[in-house]
């Protein structure tokens, strides 16, 4: 079980220590305001700190060991898309974290139909929001530095 | 005057004027949906083809773009969690939570309704008070900016259902992460870490989607595997259409006032849906009876923001027609529409292109009706949006938030510090440490720490910063509202008290005959 008010009140003092260490060199017009905050910040954090030791909130942070999995897993696909993003380019990157996620949430994923559906689908859909925004928007959508 | 208007009303109702405005509603509705898309794009994409067109066809197509995205924006916040656009963070409290209840159609048809309500009253004030009001908002100066910031902020003491100190701590914090990037005033840059691109400060709406609309999908469809987004079912129905008309219309209260808030808020030039919506969210909460039921599904938490934030469009143009100041990002860009037909705002504008005008404001009370229109019927299709098995809808949820991130400033660094907010935002739900407060403070960080530093110069250069700062009329009604919106909730607590130790003793002494 975790004591929340512990976890909230030491994030937020690291915060305010880390961010007090690099605005430092601040000109007064640009410091006044992070000053006041750091200062607020600082007494609200010990006084979450103070209630997590005499009147503590804890809880168990995922309900069972599947969540924690498949968070991880959801998590995994999004961080490899993101990576992927800038050196394969925008279509190749969306189609296939589209495919893959699709493929993730599906129950029976590795039956030929699931797997044909997907694709499909990821097909359409990526193909279609390319074009609105890339031609329409004129958004200039990563284009992959590997083929650059 | 009246000759202008009756020329305008022809010109609103030829039939390719009609058909541009309903083009223009729809447009907006998506640009407005689409997060990563605003209605300041919308607008600015949509004024070269207006070149070609007569300035009163140009003018009224723009009309519909900017109600109908300031209608748009909900449908998001209501389906998915995900504002469409900033201002509609405040609709998320309450239309989220009807979707998941199975009423998604409620709370689109009360945010249809509402826009609605609120373009109509503001409206109206633009045709009929616009001058004095203009030379109003003239009043406002940096303590008065100051001041409004931080009446918005008290909102969190009305967003905080477990303890203040947690509120005002993620507050706290969301105002200082809106001191990433190049100082206001005096130009330093802070907090960027060695990352050019941070020097513009965080986009809000990669910070909405990031703490509203990632963790939804973590905690819901990829945690627990929820087989649909939506906990309940969306069943549409014709009758809701009336029975949430009928229910805000018995309303009138919240409607004038949050159309009110919408409005004034929306002349003082800066100051935005965004802050329009909460503060009427607040107001619409602390004068309720029943404000318990605000944050578990209310449509009333829906109209108090919508209709605040669409007043907020036609009180940015009281400053705009008036006296050239656009009281926001998309009047700025109907300035520059008004430019390219060769009209300039001010006393000319009602004079010698009376008729064009009171064209553009027919417009935007008609754009009004449309959007009742196309959102209550549209809510049959956009509310079963929500019934699509999770697994084909969250990909695409996913998608579009990373489309929608880049798409804001063409940036890979947005959609990094999206999944970030969005872990973050993630694991303070599971810490109940709701990020909504953080979110409050980005969004109302800029406008507090440029109010405070232009008060300190001004005031030292009147001989003294307190008395500047307090001692205004304006400041005066705003720290009191202030004041009073921070111990309201501490007020109904003791009161809720008081009675239950008044009651006490009566069953006491029930039990004991």
């Amino acid at each position: 079980m975790l004591n929340v008010d512990l976890i909230i009140g030491f994030s937020s003092l690291v915060i305010a220590g880390v961010v007090f260490l690099v605005t430092r060199e601040l000109s007064m017009l640009g410091g006044v305001f992070v000053n006041y905050l750091l200062v607020i910040i600082g007494v609200l954090s010990v006084v979450e700190i103070f209630t997590g030791f005499v009147k503590p909130d804890r809880i168990r942070f995922f309900e069972s060991a599947n969540e924690r999995k498949n968070i991880v897993i959801g998590l995994i696909i999004l961080a490899i898309y993101l990576i992927l993003l800038p050196f394969i380019g925008f279509l190749p990157a969306s189609y296939c974290f589209y495919f893959g996620f699709n493929l993730f949430l599906g129950e029976d994923r590795w039956q030929t139909r699931n797997i044909l559906q997907s694709a499909g689908l990821s097909a359409i859909v990526v193909t279609v929001f390319y074009f609105v925004f890339s031609q329409f928007l004129g958004v200039p959508l990563p284009e992959g530095s590997l083929f650059q | 005057m009246f000759g202008a208007v009756i020329a305008g009303l022809g010109n609103v109702f030829q039939i390719f004027n009609l058909l541009f405005l309903f083009i223009g509603v729809f447009m907006g509705i998506v640009f407005g949906a689409l997060p990563g898309l605003t209605a300041t794009m919308g607008l600015a994409l949509l004024v070269p083809f207006t070149f070609t067109m007569s300035p009163a066809s140009g003018l009224i197509m723009l009309a519909g773009i900017y109600v109908g995205a300031m209608y748009g924006d909900a449908i998001p916040a209501i389906l998915i969690n995900t504002p469409g656009t900033p201002a509609a963070i405040a609709t998320t409290f309450d239309g989220f939570p009807l979707s998941q209840k199975g009423m998604a159609q409620h709370g689109l048809v009360a945010a249809a309704f509402a826009s609605s309500y609120g373009s109509f009253i503001a409206n109206i004030v633009l045709a009929t008070a616009a001058p004095p009001l203009a030379r109003a908002s003239l009043a406002f100066g940096p303590p008065e900016y100051f001041w409004l910031g931080i009446f918005g902020l008290t909102i969190i003491s009305t967003l905080s259902s477990g303890s203040m100190f947690k509120g005002f701590l993620a507050g706290a914090l969301g105002l200082l992460l809106s001191t990433i990037g190049m100082a206001p005033i005096g130009g330093d840059v802070r907090l960027t870490f060695g990352f050019p691109e941070l020097q513009a400060g965080i986009a809000l709406i990669v910070a909405l989607i990031g703490f509203f609309c990632l963790p939804e999908i973590l905690s819901s469809v990829i945690g627990q595997r929820r087989a649909t987004y939506a906990r309940e079912p969306v069943k549409p129905r014709m009758g809701v259409i009336g029975e949430v008309i009928a229910s805000l219309l018995k309303k009138p209260g919240l409607m004038l006032r949050s159309s009110a808030i919408g409005t004034i808020i929306g002349f003082a030039p800066g100051a935005g849906g965004n802050i329009a919506s909460m503060v009427s969210y607040n107001e619409a909460c602390r004068w309720d009876r029943h404000s318990e039921e605000y944050g578990k599904g209310t449509i009333k938490g829906v109209a108090a923001s919508e209709s605040a934030n669409s007043a907020m469009a036609p009180g940015s143009l009281i400053p705009l027609l008036t006296l050239g100041i656009p009281g926001s990002p998309p009047a700025a860009v109907i300035l520059g529409a008004l430019m390219l037909h060769g009209m300039k705002p001010g006393a000319e504008l009602f004079t010698a292109y009376a008729d064009v005008t009171y064209a553009f404001i027919i417009a935007l009370l008609v754009a009004a009706f449309m959007v009742t229109l196309i959102g209550s019927f549209g809510s049959f299709l956009f509310s079963r949006i929500i019934n699509i098995p999770s697994r084909y809808l969250a990909p695409g949820i996913l998608f579009m938030t990373v489309l929608g991130s880049y798409s804001i400033r063409n940036n890979v660094l947005d959609i990094w510090i999206m999944f970030v907010f969005g872990v973050i935002g993630y694991i303070s739900n599971k810490l109940k440490f709701h990020p909504a407060p953080i979110v409050l403070g980005l969004i109302l960080g800029p406008f507090v720490e440029e109010g405070l530093v232009q008060s300190f110069l001004a005031g030292k250069a009147a001989g003294g910063t307190f008395s500047y700062m307090v001692f205004r009329p304006i400041s005066l009604v705003l720290i009191g509202l202030s004041l009073m919106s921070l111990m309201w909730p501490l007020a109904i607590k003791l009161k809720s008290r008081w009675r239950t130790e008044e009651r006490q003793p009566i069953n006491e002494g029930g039990q004991d005959a």
